[in-house]
């Protein structure tokens, strides 16, 4: 682990950001609150795919795989089997590991090309999508609907509305904090490599699958657990929306917007187009329904035109230029620190 | 047996469709190495823009086509010219990034512009069978199937035996070379992504009498596409036309003697065992 | 004909060629010459339009060139030959042709010239429908030669021609190269090998890291010591 890591989890700002983040349910109104809690869910998804999307450089299209298998394996565990929804989240954590590492077995014995990689998990998930609702026992077509949330913790429960969100808050810090471990950690670098060039990563002997696999499983692991949260949140388990390869785009395009591979890319992406797209879906959605995505799509295009890195690494530049140092968070310059 | 042959004929006539769907995009790889995630949305913005003429004239969706054809070109062209063009030069990812921008922007545009409901653009022929010995037919799909073979035959002529032709195969062996020829290359890409939507136009015609129309289909076209473009071996019009026909009838022999989700499911995973097994596609790719 | 003067061109703003100032009289063989990263083939590709000149001007009988596209100065009758013959290899070797002249000026004289460049070229002629790809290297420098020709040059422009081809090979195009010249074409040779094009070129000019070193009538050229110099990069 570098310095770097270290001295970023001193620095006051972090803490000091996350106490406010804590505070909010305190002042909230109800709507808000879901929206904040929203936010923090997308946040938390940005940064798991980041860790694939972004730092390795692997345009995944199956992660609404782990999020569905997180959301509909537990919920039809607890309503068709009566297991406890804490044991669901670790099978299905552990259904999506594996599959994650499956879809790294394949990436690597037949060594897929960036185009193949995207094309081959987007059938993945369209397959998903298709047997959630084709096979009765995880819900099918019309979705499963857990029981009220009583707040019993034990039941993995959390009180609805603030418990939620302080729920929502742990998963987005941790997703966060793992893809800021990571690109401090020789994973991180390697990753990066291997995105650069990967002919010259293994020239240096840098072992190509072990990275891939341990991104994705880690990377499919926290999606998962994310799924099983936001399905409790939801108390609806709808299969169009949490095993739809849609989810994803959605992720990868927060992710872009935000700024790829940087540890706070993905989130400050979430950070933007949730909120703004749930306001105007709450304003305006009764009247038109699906000017948030198209929101999204036009913020989407027009980023990518205008600063194909994302909006971080400008931001971090302006503010590099204003205090005087240049060295962005995430940078090539941040590896070898 | 009957029930066989009434399952080939009817994937056959599908998977022409499919094939269809997939020259376009074929045709736009071939020249500008772009592969399009909004393919599918664009279809459904032509089987709306029949439905819009459909309810405001009464056009017949065969008709509408001489309205949408060149509407839907123009789309075509003024995206190339301001969004893929100017990150041309850029990583394949960013350009599939983009095109997945495209696919929310179209999705959503038609979801506000017609709403969440189903929607079908009758035509007069709409619902005439014909009856080929056991096997039963619906007219619009062998309408479909014609015009889908009638496309590619047109579309391979004119590749191998017309200037423009010669000028897009050009552009796909060697860029720099064919800009030293004196041909514009950034004029022909333009002009092949127009063409490529277009062909999509009347695909959208031929797919609408009989198929209700909703904004989230977009991605299923869209994959299913990618699906027959990359079996057919990207840039390979024969294998493209041979990959949909194979998609389509797996998927008809699938949904009668498997189950509705095992039909579904089996072009995809035909789609992966290929993939990891031949990459380079059904046939050779020329 | 052609007059450069003063011509700065390169790559992401950074100058390859520096103050270039080249003459070519029509009906003249004029032969460049450089050793490998002289600034050659940056030269061509700018004549040709495919890369654009930072400043400095060209003109072309009596015409500014300096910002119009490729496919103006195709039109305009300056055809390259590029290096690495860049012929369209799954294309016939008829294909190829018609690609030469597919520019809307050549296109009525298009299938007289293709048979001017058969009668030429007659290797060409036996393997009309053979793909390019499957042809030896001398025959691809053939066809690139006979394609450049269909398009109807003023001024033929030949990027190595002599790259990687067998003796004897090399010795038939410099002797198709002459035949044209002799016919009354104009044509920039663009060589490494000195040599053969001393002896062929009525005037020379010798590149060094972007920069007109020496220039002259060949036999002044030949003898000038700097232009032994630049070869070897001293």
């Amino acid at each position: 682990m570098k310095p770097a890591f270290f001295q970023a989890l001193r620095n006051p700002l972090w803490w000091l950001l996350l106490a406010a983040l804590a505070m909010l349910p305190l002042g909230l109104p109800s709507y808000y609150l879901h929206i904040a809690t929203l936010t923090l869910v997308y946040v938390a998804l940005g940064s798991a795919w980041n860790i694939v999307g972004g730092v390795g450089g692997q345009i995944s299209l199956a992660h609404s795989l782990f999020v569905g298998t997180g959301a509909m394996l537990a919920s039809a565990m607890l309503l068709n089997s009566g297991i406890n929804m804490w044991v669901g989240l670790v099978v299905a954590a552990l259904v999506s590991g594996l599959m994650g590492f499956l879809i790294a077995v394949i990436d690597f014995r037949f060594k897929l090309g960036h185009l193949s990689f995207a094309l081959i998990t987007l059938a993945f998930a369209e397959m998903g999508e298709i047997i959630v609702i084709g096979w009765d026992y995880l819900g099918g077509a019309s979705g499963l609907f857990l029981p009220r949330d009583k707040g019993d913790f034990s039941a993995f429960q959390f009180g609805g509305g603030e418990g939620a969100f302080y729920v929502m808050l742990f998963l987005a810090a941790l997703s966060v904090l793992v893809s800021f471990a990571i690109l401090n950690l020789p994973l991180g670098y390697y990753l990066r490599t291997i995105r650069d060039n990967e002919n010259a990563a293994r020239a240096i002997g840098v072992n190509i699958f072990r990275n891939k696999a341990l991104a994705m499983v880690i990377s499919a692991v926290l999606a998962s657990i994310i799924g099983t949260a936001y399905a409790r949140y939801l108390t609806f388990a709808d299969p169009y929306l949490l095993s739809s390869p849609v989810l994803t785009i959605e992720i990868v395009l927060m992710a872009t917007v935000g700024g790829l591979g940087r540890s706070m890319g993905p989130a400050l992406g979430a950070l933007l187009l949730v909120p703004l797209g749930e306001i105007l879906r709450g304003k305006l959605g009764g009247v038109l329904p699906g000017l948030h995505y198209f929101v999204y799509g036009g913020v989407v295009v027009a980023v990518i035109l205008a600063t194909p890195r994302g909006l971080l690494p400008l931001i971090q530049e302006r503010f590099a230029r204003l205090r005087g140092n240049a060295k962005p968070e995430g940078s090539v310059a941040s590896s070898g620190a | 047996m009957s029930e066989i042959l009434q399952a080939l004929a009817q994937g056959f006539l599908v998977g022409s469709t499919y094939g269809m769907l997939a020259l376009g995009m074929g045709l736009v790889y071939s020249v500008s190495g772009i592969v399009n995630f909004a393919h599918g949305d664009f279809v459904l913005l032509g089987m709306y823009l029949c439905f819009a003429l459909a309810s405001a004239f009464a056009l017949d969706p065969y008709v509408s086509i001489f309205i949408t054809l060149p509407t839907m070109m123009a789309v075509g062209g003024a995206v190339y010219y301001f969004l893929i063009r100017p990150i041309a030069g850029h990583h394949l990812l960013m350009v599939i990034q983009l095109t997945l921008g495209v696919s929310l922007l179209v999705q959503n545009g038609l979801l506000m512009s017609f709403g969440g409901q189903f929607h079908r653009a009758p035509s007069m022929l709409e619902s005439k069978l014909w009856l080929l010995g056991p096997v039963v037919v619906r007219v619009p799909q062998v309408i479909s199937a014609a015009a889908s073979f009638s496309i590619a035959i047109g579309l391979f002529i004119l590749l191998r035996s017309t200037d423009i032709g010669r000028s897009i195969r050009a552009v796909h062996q060697n860029a720099r070379a064919a800009a030293l020829m004196g041909i514009d290359v950034g004029k022909v890409r333009m002009l092949t992504f127009a063409a490529g939507i277009g062909l999509l136009a009347i695909a959208a015609a031929l797919l609408v009498p009989g198929t209700p129309m909703h904004p989230s289909m977009g991605l299923r076209y869209t994959a299913i596409t990618l699906i027959v473009v990359v079996l057919g071996g990207m840039t390979n019009f024969v294998g493209i036309m041979l990959a949909g026909l194979v998609i389509g009838i797996s998927e008809s022999l699938g949904t009668i003697y498997l189950s509705d989700t095992l039909g579904m499911i089996l072009p995809y995973a035909i789609f992966v065992i290929i993939m990891l097994f031949r990459p380079q596609g059904l046939l050779k790719s020329a | 004909m052609l007059e450069v003067t003063s011509l700065f061109a390169g790559y992401g703003g950074r100058p390859v060629l520096e103050e270039v100032t080249v003459r070519i009289e029509k009906g003249r063989l004029v032969g460049l010459l450089g050793a490998n990263n002289a600034g050659k083939s940056t030269f061509i590709h700018t004549l040709s339009g495919v890369v654009p000149a930072m400043s400095g001007r060209i003109v072309f009988e009596g015409e500014d060139i300096t910002t119009l596209s490729p496919q103006a100065r195709v039109e305009r009758g300056i055809i390259q030959v590029p290096e690495g013959r860049l012929v369209f290899p799954d294309m016939t070797i008829r294909e190829n042709l018609l690609l030469g002249g597919q520019h809307k000026l050549a296109r009525p004289k298009r299938s007289q010239r293709i048979d001017e460049v058969l009668e030429l070229l007659p290797r060409l002629k036996e393997r009309l429908e053979q793909k390019a790809g499957t042809l030896s290297g001398g025959e691809q420098q053939m066809l690139a030669i006979g394609r450049g020709l269909v398009a109807g040059p003023k001024l033929l422009m030949l990027d190595e021609p002599s790259l990687g081809l067998a003796p004897k090979f090399v010795q038939y195009i410099f002797e198709i190269i002459e035949k044209l010249h002799r016919e009354g074409l104009t044509v920039l040779l663009v060589e490494q090998n000195l040599n053969l094009t001393l002896r062929h070129a009525s005037y020379c000019y010798v590149l060094e890291r972007g920069r007109v070193e020496v220039e002259g009538a060949s036999s002044i050229v030949r003898d000038d010591p700097r232009t032994k110099k630049a070869y070897l990069g001293l």
